[in-house]
């Protein structure tokens, strides 16, 4: 009984209600939406969305963000592309694309936890050095007409129509999900952002936690660029600008808390199912997709504005606890004398 | 009790030796030498700003220290770091604890250890076997009370096999009972061996629970020994600068306010809040009422309340005659209220604008300045006439205040507070971080100000400044007034005994 009220509780499960809730809304709008093609089409359009939010959720977990992902996941796919275009090997495309994710990951780190630049801005400035080093790059030109094996593995299926980029997803959710809730290092991810001094005290490296987060975000937004370039088979220069939103709002629909400490990769997964399926189940329902990031977006501020009520509210009520209990004594002390 | 005297012959556990930190031109450690045995309780006390949590810091490896050593069991250590130092067998439990709000308890207690969590779970369980503690391992952390989230953390400290505990302030937050339970846990912990820092405020405490004494003032050890050889009356010596007992208040010219003639202004009758409990004290126009009291005793969560920042549980406060109780800060500053900040970086300056900018940022909604278009003549006439009274030492009023010293920058935030015309003004903290030039400018500025009729309200840390300027003073003691002195019965020994919970006879 007890297991079952706290499945309830577990913010990932109530973000899983709601996507079966949104499947099976649209299932009435239009019967037709329910059959087993397009709800796996829904979770195989999720990869990319999938990956970033795993590798951003490693960062949101300690505490901070990180808005350079999009452009990180673009200069990886115009990369995969180039080598595509050379002719050159898929390992060796997989191997620049990691490569350069941690890279920017690194510098991302090093700014944020060592420099004490605050991530946002931090992050903001990165995403813009690394979207012009895409255009320095390319030469401003969209890179296309790539062939050979990755163009091929797009939209490969493994088995009962999932592909096989959205197996590999998955499998990196389930040993990022396993790190982060039972291995010792991983917890730590947890520990920072819950209470960067208390993790200090344990003897936990905060600087070292926080970086190896943002370069193992920039790994996934690396491995996302693969994909986008195997997927789409062509890279402008402004592919994957927004993805960071998207990604966070992953994540936050997911209920990580957007200040560290609080959730898990199975709920980023989800999230950005949903994410992905909006502005799929809205041509279902009948809207037009234009209604696409208003609705998202007003999804995320409500998640957003009652999670930080939340979050100010257990604050206050501690301190008030707290103070409460200094003077909870009845008569006041001191009275007896040495 | 006879089993721990043997502590000559042994090496101490834990040694620290001139010990000196700074921070910038602060000195807060001049050269701290202690040593803790096996199976021994130090209790280190102290008042506000002594340097006790920077030691403690700076054992547990989170600050280094400018020069010294540490010695473990006779051998130098390099504590550089937490992680060291937790090796090192030494554990700080801090004063808030430090727990993981959204971890289970027992996430809490193994968080950085690795193993088998069956047998880890085996090891806590016998630790509160040990400890006689009954504790939900599955809870959230944020569902303990402190006593609890403190056994958390005793926990954390055992499983690391700590053989050093530092306990900054454990009591602070504990009911009686709860007090009494922790005093268990420490003298099982005392008789398996562990040795103890016991940082406290309470001297009665001192006694009941520590076997040696260490007393702390300005950056010094001054008082050191077994607990037996001391009486309370000299612990609150050894918290007295050298030469307070000659010290008495000022003789220069003082005018006697003249409290017959006076109608209180502000009336503070039962007022409880979160923090302090059934306060009750008059304000009077043209006098300094000073308060003191140790961190943590409630006087900035008093005055915050008077001033309208936090909920107000019962009581009331009247100003004039009229209740005030409960009002928003905005209405109690129109009634004529106003605050000067104990941090003026975080609540007082806004430090990238000029100064008369920041002398009349408390006029902005008035009027007074132009409703729309600001009056740039009227604003410097107002910060000129200030920057005269108080002597402020500025090149331009057009200056940044980011550019003036701390001295300067408070007269300002003082002359803004001013520039409304109040007439109770609550100075928190006035010479926190101040030079002692500056000071005696701002100890003048708040004689001004009381012979200007306004009532002043001080809450201080600083003894000395009590003293000083006091008219009449209060104590404050876990949240209730224990102590109301006049003029002549102000002395740094009577305020210093009743802020540490002495009792004294009390005067009305």
């Amino acid at each position: 009984m007890s297991k079952v009220k706290g499945l309830f509780k577990a913010r990932w499960a109530s973000s899983l209600i709601f996507l079966i809730l949104l499947f099976l809304i649209t299932g009435i709008a239009d019967p037709a939406f329910l059959n087993y093609s397009n709800i796996i089409s829904c979770f195989n359009a999720a990869t990319m969305y999938t990956l970033l939010a795993v590798g951003i959720a490693f960062v949101i977990m300690t505490g901070e963000i990180d808005v350079s992902i999009g452009s990180t996941l673009c200069i990886t796919a115009a990369m995969t592309g180039l080598i595509a275009q050379q002719g050159g090997s898929v390992a060796l495309m997989l191997v620049v694309c990691l490569a350069t994710g941690a890279t920017v990951g690194l510098v991302n780190g090093v700014g944020v936890a060592y420099f004490g630049v605050p991530s946002l801005i931090f992050t903001l400035g990165t995403n813009s050095v690394v979207r012009g080093l895409v255009y320095i790059l390319t030469g401003g030109r969209t890179v296309e007409n790539f062939g050979g094996a990755i163009a091929s593995y797009g939209n490969k299926t493994l088995f009962a129509e999932i592909t096989v980029y959205y197996a590999i997803a998955v499998a990196l959710v389930a040993i990022s999900h396993v790190v982060l809730t039972r291995t010792r290092k991983g917890k730590y991810f947890i520990a920072v952002g819950d209470n960067a001094g208390g993790a200090r005290l344990v003897g936990i490296s905060v600087l070292g936690t926080k970086i190896l987060a943002y370069v193992l975000c920039g790994l996934f937004a690396g491995l996302g660029g693969f994909v986008f370039a195997s997927k789409y088979g062509q890279v402008m220069t402004v592919a994957g600008t927004g993805y960071e939103m998207t990604a966070i709002a992953a994540c936050v629909l997911g209920g990580i808390s957007l200040s560290g400490g609080l959730g898990n990769m199975i709920g980023a997964a989800i999230g950005a199912v949903i994410m992905s399926s909006i502005s799929r189940l809205l041509v279902f329902i009948g809207l037009p997709s234009t209604y696409d990031n208003t609705i998202t977006g007003v999804m995320l501020i409500v998640i957003v504005v009652v999670d930080a009520l939340a979050q100010h509210r257990s604050v206050e009520m501690s301190r008030r606890k707290r103070l409460l209990s200094r003077t909870a004594e009845n008569a006041p002390e001191g009275g007896g004398k040495a | 009790m006879a089993a721990n005297t043997n502590t000559q012959a042994s090496v101490p556990r834990l040694q620290v030796r001139d010990i000196r930190k700074a921070f910038g031109q602060n000195v807060v450690l001049r050269g701290i030498d202690l040593s803790v045995s096996a199976g021994e309780v130090v209790a280190l006390i102290g008042g506000n700003g002594a340097g006790k949590s920077t030691l403690m810091k700076i054992i547990m490896g989170i600050y280094s220290c400018d020069s010294g050593e540490i010695l473990i069991d006779g051998a130098p250590a390099r504590l550089g770091k937490p992680a060291a130092a937790l090796a090192a067998g030494i554990y700080l439990v801090p004063q808030e604890p430090l727990l993981f709000p959204n971890m289970t308890v027992l996430e809490n207690i193994l968080m950085g250890f690795a193993g088998n969590e069956a047998e880890l779970k085996k090891r806590v369980a016998q630790h509160m076997k040990e400890l006689g503690v009954d504790l939900n391992l599955q809870r959230k952390a944020n569902t303990l009370s402190i006593a609890e989230q403190q056994l958390v953390e005793l926990l954390r400290g055992l499983m690391r096999d700590a053989r050093i505990l530092i306990l900054d302030e454990p009591t602070s937050a504990l009911t009686f009972g709860e007090v009494q339970a922790l005093f268990r846990v420490m003298r099982d912990l005392k008789s398996k061996g562990i040795s103890m820092i016991y940082i406290t405020h309470r001297l009665n405490e001192v006694f009941e629970i520590a076997t040696s004494v260490a007393i702390m003032r300005d950056g010094l050890i001054t008082l050191e020994g077994p607990v037996e050889s001391f009486t309370k009356e000299m612990l609150i010596q050894g918290l007295l600068p050298k030469d307070a007992q000659a010290q008495k208040q000022g003789e220069q010219a003082y005018e006697p306010v003249r409290y017959e003639a006076l109608k209180p202004v502000l009336e503070v009758r039962s007022f409880s809040g979160y923090g302090f409990t059934d306060v009750s004290f008059d304000l009077y126009p043209g006098e300094i009422l000073g308060i003191a009291g140790v961190v943590g005793a409630g006087r900035t969560e008093l005055i915050s309340t008077i001033f309208g920042r936090d909920k107000t549980l019962s009581g009331k406060v009247l100003l004039d005659g009229k209740d005030i109780t409960g009002m928003s800060t905005k209405q109690i500053l129109k009634e004529g209220i106003n605050f000067v900040p104990e941090d003026r970086h975080a609540h007082g300056l806004f430090k990238i604008r000029s100064i008369s900018s920041n002398t009349t940022s408390a006029l902005l909604s008035g009027g007074e300045i132009g409703k729309v278009n600001m009056n740039r003549r009227r604003q410097r006439e107002i910060s000129k006439k200030y920057v005269d009274d108080f002597r402020t030492k500025i090149v331009s009023l057009e200056d940044l205040i980011g550019s003036l010293s701390g001295g300067n920058q408070q007269k300002v935030v003082i002359a803004r507070s001013l520039s409304t015309k109040p007439k109770v003004v609550i100075l928190d903290e006035p010479t926190r971080g101040i030079d002692a030039a500056a000071r005696s400018d701002v100890y003048g500025i708040i004689r001004q100000l009381k012979e200007a009729g306004v009532a002043v309200l001080m809450v201080s840390s600083d003894i000395e400044e009590v003293v000083e300027l006091a008219d009449r003073a209060i104590t404050v003691f876990q949240g209730r007034i224990n102590g109301e002195f006049s003029r002549g019965e102000i002395t740094q020994d009577v305020l210093t005994s009743a802020s540490f919970g002495i009792a004294q006879e009390r005067t009305v």
